[in-house]
């Protein structure tokens, strides 16, 4: 497998604010990796650096072994629609549709109007005035379509009605297995789009804090639910990412792998143990305190803390 | 340079607003000025007289009209089309040159449509019965070789005056256009204030090649700082 991104220590500030810190990560050719984070966590900065729109403060971006800034031969083998995409003043669909051929060398029309059929892209209504889902539509027509060699989807759910998710689940995987190609996908619907990914990378202010195969997210976490004192007395000297307590019952997800001893001191206990499902890693990382970076000058303390980062 | 050919195709991809709004101003601004020109006739003056000609001479209505089109235009051409070509995958670059080479072709279609215009103006005697369109002196006064300067270099300095004020904005958003425009004031008002006292002279010696290359200057000012602007400009 080759690397078709490759991150080193991107740190990206915006005046005195710091987007991105130090964040690191790589992507193999031909793989999915789930990008995931809370708002803000800077998943947009650093797709839009990987896309070549912007520049990191520092640090290090090749995207198919070239830095994409400016990189003619890069750029348009990269697709990158931002979730506030705008469009040109009177814009309408066919607008898009022809412009698109021009500068995505692999564009696939058939594609495109499946999509368009599919989601009921108006044809004749400016693109200013779609709804929300309809503007998501667009995007991953334009995604989907130009079959780029990176191709970069950025909460590509908004506003999309059940019917329309599933159809880009539907054609997202057909047209990869055929044309297989590098996806970056960022969302916060986890549960739907778990079945995609062959990497994730959770984000959380502007650093990496997992970094992981998908297979390997059982190990990453787990979840014990029981009575608080019950609860209370596995989880010390273990890191707790997330806890939810309700009367007398809490519910924890602790990060690392459960063991035996563990499991059997549980059960013993009454207390329920279960691996953390993708969206619980998520949801917990986002959340915890444990997590927060000390100060901008160490950024691989966070990394090394989670212990998930490879 | 097929990056600078996508970038063009791109802006005229908007072909209605390129090619066919310009055309619907002149036609609009052309049957006001048959309209008012009726009005004159009906209150008495002659169609083909010397105060007809003269006056009918001095309506600068035709130029008004299209700058403020062509400012838009420029101005959008930068403003919400750089942030598309982006997710196209144009580099800015590409962009910016792709810009200059749109508002050179748009520029050389609108003179070539107002010479074919101004040429059958005058071919009919002004459409038969002594309407003065097209044949006015902010477009040369039937003179074809000023014509087509005028209107080319007109528009071409419209556009990338209009594109230099989007780009300020991409890259500054609604500071960039108020500091550029206050920061062209203020150069222009200095200028004037050392050039007054020879005002005169500067008038009597005035040739009009001195505003072709006025405007040639702008289009060069305008085009890089365009992409001063667009270069380090991040669209959020």
């Amino acid at each position: 497998m080759t690397t078709a991104i490759d991150i080193q220590s991107v740190t990206r500030r915006f005046g005195r604010t710091t987007a991105l810190s130090g964040m690191s990560f790589s992507a193999e050719a031909g793989s999915i990796l789930g990008l995931f984070g809370r708002n803000g966590a800077g998943k947009t900065t650093i797709m839009s650096i990987i896309a070549g729109q912007d520049r990191p403060t520092s640090g290090r971006v090749e995207v198919l072994g070239r830095e994409p800034f400016e990189n003619e031969s890069v750029l348009s083998q990269i697709s990158y629609v931002r979730d506030n995409q705008r469009y040109p003043d009177d814009y309408k669909l066919h607008h898009v549709l022809r412009i698109a051929p021009d500068f995505a060398p692999n564009w696939n029309a058939d594609v495109a109007a499946e999509l368009v059929e599919g989601f009921r892209i108006p044809q004749k209504t400016k693109i200013k005035k779609f709804s929300r889902g309809q503007l998501s539509s667009v995007a991953i027509v334009l995604g989907i379509a130009a079959r780029a060699s990176v191709t970069l989807l950025d909460e590509p759910y908004l506003g999309l009605d059940i019917t329309a998710r599933a159809l880009f689940h539907d054609v997202l995987i057909r047209d990869y297995a055929a044309h297989p190609r590098t996806i970056v996908l960022s969302t916060h619907l986890i549960e739907e789009a778990e079945r995609l990914f062959d990497r994730i990378v959770i984000v959380d202010r502007g650093r990496v804090v997992v970094d992981s195969d998908r297979d390997e997210v059982p190990n990453l976490a787990f979840t014990l639910s029981g009575t608080a004192d019950a609860v209370g007395r596995l989880v010390r000297e273990r890191t707790v990412l997330r806890s939810n307590t309700i009367g007398g019952l809490r519910s924890v997800t602790v990060r690392g792998a459960t063991d035996e001893a563990l499991a059997a001191e549980a059960r013993a206990s009454g207390v329920q143990i279960a691996p953390a499902s993708l969206q619980e890693l998520v949801a917990a990382f986002g959340e915890s305190e444990a997590l927060a970076p000390a100060s901008d000058s160490a950024p691989e303390a966070a990394l090394t803390q989670n212990g998930a980062h490879s | 340079m097929n990056a600078l050919a996508s970038a063009v195709k791109l802006h005229l991809n908007k072909r209605e607003a390129t090619l066919l709004v310009p055309l619907y101003i002149t036609a609009t601004v052309a049957l006001i000025s048959v309209l008012i020109s009726l009005l004159f006739w009906r209150s008495g003056s002659q169609p083909g007289s010397a105060v007809w000609i003269e006056s009918s001479q001095y309506n600068p209505g035709m130029l008004y009209a299209l700058i403020g089109f062509l400012a838009y235009l420029g101005v959008q051409s930068v403003s919400t089309t750089f942030p598309f070509a982006l997710t196209l995958g144009s580099t800015r670059r590409a962009f910016t040159g792709g810009t200059l080479l749109w508002a050179v072709i748009t520029s050389a279609y609108l003179a070539a449509v107002f010479t074919l215009l101004t040429l059958i103006e005058l071919a009919t005697d002004h459409w038969f019965v002594g309407f003065y369109v097209f044949d006015v002196n902010v477009l040369g006064a039937g003179d074809i070789a000023r014509l087509i300067p005028i209107v080319f270099l007109g528009t071409l300095t419209v556009l990338t005056l209009g594109g230099v004020f989007g780009a300020s904005w991409v890259r500054f958003a609604s500071r960039g256009p108020v500091v550029l425009g206050a920061g062209i004031a203020v150069i222009v008002i200095v200028a004037l204030i050392v050039l007054i006292p020879v005002a005169a002279s500067i008038a009597a010696a005035f040739q009009l090649w001195w505003l072709a290359v006025a405007s040639i200057a702008i289009v060069l000012l305008s085009s890089i700082g365009t992409w001063l602007f667009l270069r380090p400009a991040i669209v959020r």
